[in-house]
């Protein structure tokens, strides 16, 4: 119950916070792309005649794991944990009646369902685009109904994806007390990752495991193993990092 | 018994730079403990390592006779802090601070109302803590720290950075809920006039060392013992001799001689003697050293 309570505790401080706000812009940005083109054309998906909900998920996925997604993971877990920097709040959070083990891992939980609710503002906005201009041109819903399995294994596997990119940025966020070094070097390790993409060891970058879902010829690889295995040797570094600090505050 | 008690506790930030040696602090129970030394002397190193925010290098240290490093957690709960500047989310209202905090203790969420008048914030509503002056800043902080009813409070310079009404609310709320409700408090400040009024106890450190520890009435006698007599006359030479010949430690400074107050009775018998010896005394004053001077006096040697 204690670490659900220091949950809570860390989830009030995303209350109006820079990381919240991203998580409305970022995951609404690319629908509401998608809504203004439909308008723009007067068209919806109704159009793709097949598979109509899979054509629209997979194409928005696309343009979002391929940058956005990494990006917006990188600027949400750097802010949060950034945010008892910022405020210079650890000296209180550490002085409060919490295990280390227990600080550290709600934070981190707190980081993640930042992200699901990141992926949940998205899923909403492709359940707009799919719908509302259905609505407004043929006034009939989509034909097809949609694939909720299939959406549910997606949207888990992109975010088995930024399990390590949420992991070396919290990482970096705890060791250092400058935002800009923490967007720094993530905004740098993807745009590494991108351009090393057809470098057959690409996969050693992970910042690389959500674009390579999208990136031709490397669907087949282990992305998901690999990024789990990446994700847990990071989050044992960190924590070993984290508990073993001399000054905490 | 001790509320705080450190033993041989010392600190080193590099081989060569020692920050703290061999402290051994007292906090007794139910006393508001006036932690003072210039800046730098190692205050907020002491109240970091009581806090367990820094790093135990040697020494003992232990809270409500228990030591700290077994029993973090559970001496934790029973311990408000204030370390330094307020530490305020400040894109949130002075409520949703508290609501924070208030998770972690699960203390009742009528506390949250409760503190908020304690420190006169309740009508902040919707204002950011961050649009808040520093006055109202420290004053969540302190609401912060009494939210869970801790028996323990630490404050490190509180009231820096505060106008003198700010400083004498601060002042008034700390005596009233020391008295009400029992509290221990340690309050470290570089300024003895600030807190001299409402400690009951004083620790004086100075580079890392403690100078002096015990009461305020200790203090005072201290500052009793400290204090002279001056005389101005017409021949200082003859009037040392004269007073030394009572048995009197006096000497010639500044062309004044001083005698180390002990009686009121030594200033009518030395007079009488000068007069009875022909010599002119021009004036008689007693020095007495104030507790901010004794404070400079200790921390400069």
């Amino acid at each position: 119950m204690n670490f659900i309570y220091s949950v809570q505790s860390e989830w009030i401080k995303t209350k109006r916070s820079s990381a919240s706000w991203l998580c409305i812009i970022g995951g609404f940005f690319i629908p509401l792309i998608y809504l203004l083109k439909f308008f723009y054309d007067g068209n919806s998906i109704n159009s793709y005649k097949v598979d109509i909900w899979k054509i629209l998920f997979n194409q928005m996925w696309q343009n979002m794991a391929t940058f956005l997604l990494p990006m917006g993971v990188i600027l949400a877990s750097s802010l949060i944990a950034q945010l008892e920097f910022k405020n210079n709040t650890w000296k209180q959070v550490h002085a409060s009646p919490q295990s280390f083990t227990r600080i550290f891992f709600a934070k981190f939980t707190v980081i993640a369902l930042m992200t699901l609710k990141f992926f949940l503002f998205f899923n909403i906005g492709i359940l707009v685009v799919g719908v509302l201009p259905s609505l407004v041109f043929d006034h009939k819903l989509p034909i097809q109904g949609i694939p909720i399995t299939y959406f549910l294994r997606a949207n888990f596997n992109y975010f088995v994806t930024c399990l390590p990119i949420l992991a070396i940025q919290y990482l970096i966020s705890l060791k250092f007390n400058n935002f800009l070094v923490a967007v720094g070097i993530g905004l740098l390790g993807l745009i590494g990752s991108l351009i090393a993409m057809p470098w057959k060891y690409v996969y050693l970058i992970p910042y690389s495991y959500s674009p390579m879902t999208v990136f031709p010829g490397k669907k087949d690889f282990p992305i998901y193993m690999y990024a789990f295995v990446y994700f847990g040797i990071i989050m044992i570094i960190s924590y070993i990092i984290y508990v073993s600090k001399k000054e905490k505050g | 018994m001790y509320c705080i008690e450190t033993k041989n506790l010392s600190h080193r930030f590099s081989e060569k730079e020692v920050v703290l040696n061999n402290i051994e602090l007292q906090v007794p129970e139910g006393s508001i403990y006036g932690f003072l030394g210039p800046n730098g002397a190692g205050k907020t190193t002491t109240l970091k390592l009581i806090l367990g925010l820094l790093k135990k290098q040697e020494g003992s240290i232990s809270i409500f006779g228990k030591p700290f490093d077994k029993h973090r957690i559970e001496i934790l709960k029973q311990v408000g802090s204030l370390i330094e500047s307020p530490s305020l989310y400040t894109h949130l209202t002075a409520k949703e601070n508290l609501k924070i905090w208030q998770k972690v203790y699960q203390c009742p969420m009528s506390r949250i109302d409760e503190v908020l008048a304690i420190v006169g914030l309740s009508e902040t509503g919707k204002k950011k803590a961050g649009k808040f002056s520093l006055g109202m800043k420290q004053r969540l902080s302190i609401a912060i720290a009494l939210l869970h009813s801790p028996t323990l409070l630490i404050l490190d310079e509180p009231t820096n950075g505060l106008d003198p009404s700010g400083i004498l609310e601060i002042r008034e709320l700390l005596t009233k809920i020391n008295k009400e409700n029992g509290i221990t408090i340690i309050i470290s400040s570089h300024l003895l006039a600030e807190i001299e009024k409402m400690v009951t106890h004083i620790g004086i450190i100075n580079k890392g060392e403690i100078l002096f520890q015990g009461t305020l009435t200790e203090l005072h006698e201290q500052q009793t013992k400290t204090s002279s007599i001056v005389f101005e006359t017409n021949d200082n030479a003859q009037t040392n001799q004269i007073l030394q010949a009572k048995g009197l430690q006096s000497s010639i400074k500044n062309e004044q001689v001083i005698v180390p107050f002990t009686d009121r009775k030594v200033i009518a018998e030395s007079v009488a003697a000068l007069v009875h010896a022909n010599i002119e005394v021009y004036q008689v004053s007693t020095m007495k050293n104030d507790l901010e001077s004794i404070f400079i006096d200790l921390t400069k040697n």
